[in-house]
């Protein structure tokens, strides 16, 4: 009897400002024109308009309605937080309000949604795991069991880590390079961590979050009785649906029907008998693992290659990658928290994003998320604010 | 399929797109089984082809080319009654049996219709710049639009380098949209050789091209970096050019090169290291094509047309000086950024072939026919 488990990526960059070269070394200028408020508030607000605030209050009228069968996850990222505390505290009342119904779990991940995971020692990530500790205790007064790097990049060496840090899952994607023949509906044990495995099912997630609206895709329109259906023709014991949570309303707009897919979907999945609904520490809980994963390399949930090329994919990316991560010692050296917020903030993956250069099909998803013209911008943007953090440390 | 094509320059003898145009896509369409005469004017050396069914047919002489303006003092008054008697040496010189007459540009476009008209066939017409681009949309003449114009209603297809092309002939010319199918433009690559610490700029020096942007650039990029900057080619604006380094203060280093042979272009492509289209008004540009096939990263004006086809390049606003100087300097200190550019603009510029132009060419063709 195979159990849905829903889990929501929230996240929002801090994006940046126009930096150009003349810009760098006027020490006399605050970190905080390295980000762009403007820009960003008003996407936030734009999103939480959109997204947030509807489909939490669907999803909290679902819940209540199916008496808290129906059952979810969320991830909050700590920059995404600094948002909704800045800007529109009644989001976070409103993701309260869902945690509330005990029908929602949280999961874990770095504060700054960085790529601190991929760095030589493991010390700075850790620092960032914990600050992500702290702001759900401080916030929601509890404490993650299972924990999601930053878009689901995932190898032995982290796995290790994050069993080292107490908790009892970790979540990645499906991948045939991972699993080969095996099916990702099933849990797995890490070959070097004695913590189990959520693997996401990309094909049922990419349905809902990059095929709904697309009309040529065989499966369009995509209802929920139809979804629901091929859920429970599935076997194994967890179907892993992990979504960002901006599909709906934001990826996936009003009008393409995707909040009536949502309402609807409880109630056809628990039209069948064998389905039910957990929450990733409940899956965790409720079943074992049925084999070892063995991932010496970085995997990721991110575009066609599902490794860690979306980032540092090219010699711009790895440049970038670099010079932020060398600098870390004198950063810390400086004993200003102004400055590590910024340096960290600089950290968050979405910046990298940006920069890539990969191939149609990728691309095209990679222009609808970048506030920038092409990735060669958002190198030369980026790159320049490295330099000039460099220059206030070096 | 026979082909009466008109066209005005032909490699070596030429100064612009046109003639770089006409020269690829003629070539390839012979290589796809199509007939073409070409005529142009009669140059100081004999032009011929090494392909039997393409045959250049020079047709008496002439003094005007298609970048020429009445103002010009060389042309001393004479220029309409040239052009005028241009065009009707040509109404009697093309003689033949043709499916169709393709002309381009302005110059040829009343013979193209006299033509159209005397021996029945369908006019494709390709256009490469209008009047609006040459004068850099400050004082377009009139004269040149109503031979433009007439010349876009009468034909039966039309062919733009670019959408920015095809918009300025639907809006400013009130042409159907329908009539009108983009073609972007295509280059012979060059070929890549060892970089010097050059920024280059190639053109004809007219306001429509912007090298004044260029050298308000280069002030700003020598103020933080060290590096020489190339000016080439010629044109009316050459003087004021070289006051305009000396004002700046960077007359030492500024080189002007004057006109260049075809195998100094492809030498100066070559050894730059960041080649720079900051032109107000491009219908394409194909220099940009060349500059990246040389392995030359480019910043080319947000508007040129080669920028909504071509997706490894930087763009800017030719006024934004600033962030030109931005892109410029970036471009030499970090080195990730020109490597990947040229990388993936030499993978990109293989998409953009004279073969792609011919059959798109060949389609507008077989649509009319």
């Amino acid at each position: 009897m195979p159990s849905v488990c829903f889990y929501f990526e929230v996240h929002q960059p801090m994006r940046l400002n126009h930096f150009s070269v003349f810009n760098i070394g006027k020490n006399d200028d605050s970190l905080s024109t390295y980000f762009d408020r403007k820009l960003n508030q008003d996407i936030f607000e734009k999103v939480a308009k959109k997204c947030y605030l509807p489909t939490n209050r669907l999803l909290l009228d679902l819940i209540n309605e199916f008496n808290g069968k129906f059952r979810i996850s969320f991830s909050l990222t700590g920059t995404f937080v600094e948002y909704c505390e800045r800007f529109m505290p009644e989001v976070l009342d409103s993701f309260k309000d869902l945690f509330k119904t005990g029908a929602v779990d949280l999961i874990e991940e770095t504060y700054y949604h960085s790529l601190s995971s991929l760095y030589d020692e493991l010390d700075e990530f850790e620092e960032q795991v914990k600050m992500h500790r702290q702001m759900i205790k401080r916030i929601f007064n509890y404490e993650p069991k299972v924990f999601r790097n930053t878009e689901a990049i995932y190898d032995n060496r982290i796995a290790k880590k994050i069993e080292e840090l107490g908790y009892k899952g970790i979540v990645t994607e499906g991948s045939e390079k991972v699993l080969g023949w095996r099916s990702p509906n099933f849990l797995y044990k890490s070959i070097n961590a004695d913590i189990k495995v959520l693997m996401r099912n990309y094909k049922l997630s990419d349905d809902v979050g990059f095929r709904f609206s697309v009309r040529d895709w065989p499966g369009f329109p995509l209802t929920a009785d139809k979804y629901a259906h091929w859920m429970s023709y599935c076997e194994g014991d967890v179907i892993n649906l992990f979504i960002d949570y901006e599909t709906f309303g934001e990826h996936q707009w009003t009008e393409t029907g995707i909040f009536d897919f949502i309402k609807h979907l409880p109630g056809e999945v628990l039209k069948h008998k064998h389905l039910d609904f957990v929450t990733v520490s409940e899956a965790v809980d409720r079943y074992n693992a049925v084999g070892e994963i063995d991932v010496p390399w970085a995997i990721s949930w991110a575009d066609e290659d599902r490794d860690v090329s979306t980032w540092l994919g090219n010699d711009m990316q790895i440049a970038c990658f670099n010079e932020l991560r060398d600098i870390e010692r004198e950063i810390k050296k400086q004993d200003d928290n102004d400055l590590l917020h910024a340096w960290r903030l600089l950290q968050t993956s979405d910046h990298l994003y940006y920069v890539s250069t990969k191939g149609f099909e990728d691309g095209n998803v990679h222009a609808y998320f970048s506030p920038y013209d092409a990735p060669y911008d958002g190198f030369i943007n980026y790159m320049n604010i490295l330099q000039d953090l460099k220059q206030r440390v070096m | 399929m026979k082909v009466a094509m008109i066209g005005w320059e032909y490699p070596p003898f030429k100064v612009g797109g046109l003639g770089t145009h006409c020269y690829g896509l003629t070539r390839s369409l012979a290589d796809k089984n199509v007939s073409i005469d070409f005529y142009m004017p009669k140059t100081k050396h004999s032009l011929s082809s090494d392909k039997d069914n393409l045959v250049i047919k020079e047709v008496g002489e002439t003094e005007i080319f298609p970048y020429d303006r009445p103002e010009d003092k060389k042309l001393a008054g004479q220029f309409f009654e040239n052009v005028y008697r241009y065009n009707d040496l040509l109404v009697q010189k093309v003689n033949g049996k043709y499916d169709l007459i393709h002309c381009h540009d302005w110059l040829t476009m009343k013979a193209g219709v006299a033509l159209k008209e005397k021996m029945d066939i369908p006019l494709v017409l390709t256009v490469h710049s209008t009047e609006y681009d040459r004068s850099g949309w400050l004082y377009p003449n009139d004269w040149f639009i109503n031979i433009e114009k007439e010349g876009m209603e009468k034909a039966n297809k039309i062919i733009a380098v670019s959408h920015f092309t095809k918009r300025v002939i639907v809006e400013k010319y009130g042409i159907n949209p329908d009539k009108i199918t983009v073609v972007h433009n295509a280059v012979y690559p060059i070929g890549e050789s060892e970089k010097k610490n050059i920024v280059l700029f190639l053109g004809r020096l007219t306001i429509q091209k912007g090298p004044e942007f260029f050298l308000k650039a280069a002030k700003k990029v020598l103020e933080h970096e060290d590096t020489r900057f190339v000016v080439a080619g010629t044109g009316d604006m050459l003087p004021r050019l070289i006051n305009q380094a000396v004002d700046l203060g960077i007359s030492n280093r500024v080189i002007f090169t004057g006109k260049l042979t075809e195998e100094e272009v492809k030498h100066i492509y070559q050894i730059s290291s960041v080649y720079v289209m900051p032109s107000v008004s491009e219908p394409f540009g194909i220099t940009a094509l060349e500059a990246i096939s040389a392995g030359t990263p480019t910043i080319t004006s947000k508007t040129a047309g080669v920028s909504e086809a071509f997706q490894n390049c930087l763009r800017v606003d030719f006024w934004d000086t600033d962030e030109m100087a931005n892109k410029i300097i970036s471009l030499l200190r970090y080195e990730p950024l020109h490597k990947t550019l040229a990388e993936q603009g030499n993978r990109e510029i293989n998409l953009f072939t004279w073969d792609r132009v011919a059959d798109k060419t060949l389609d507008v063709y077989r649509g009319i026919t």
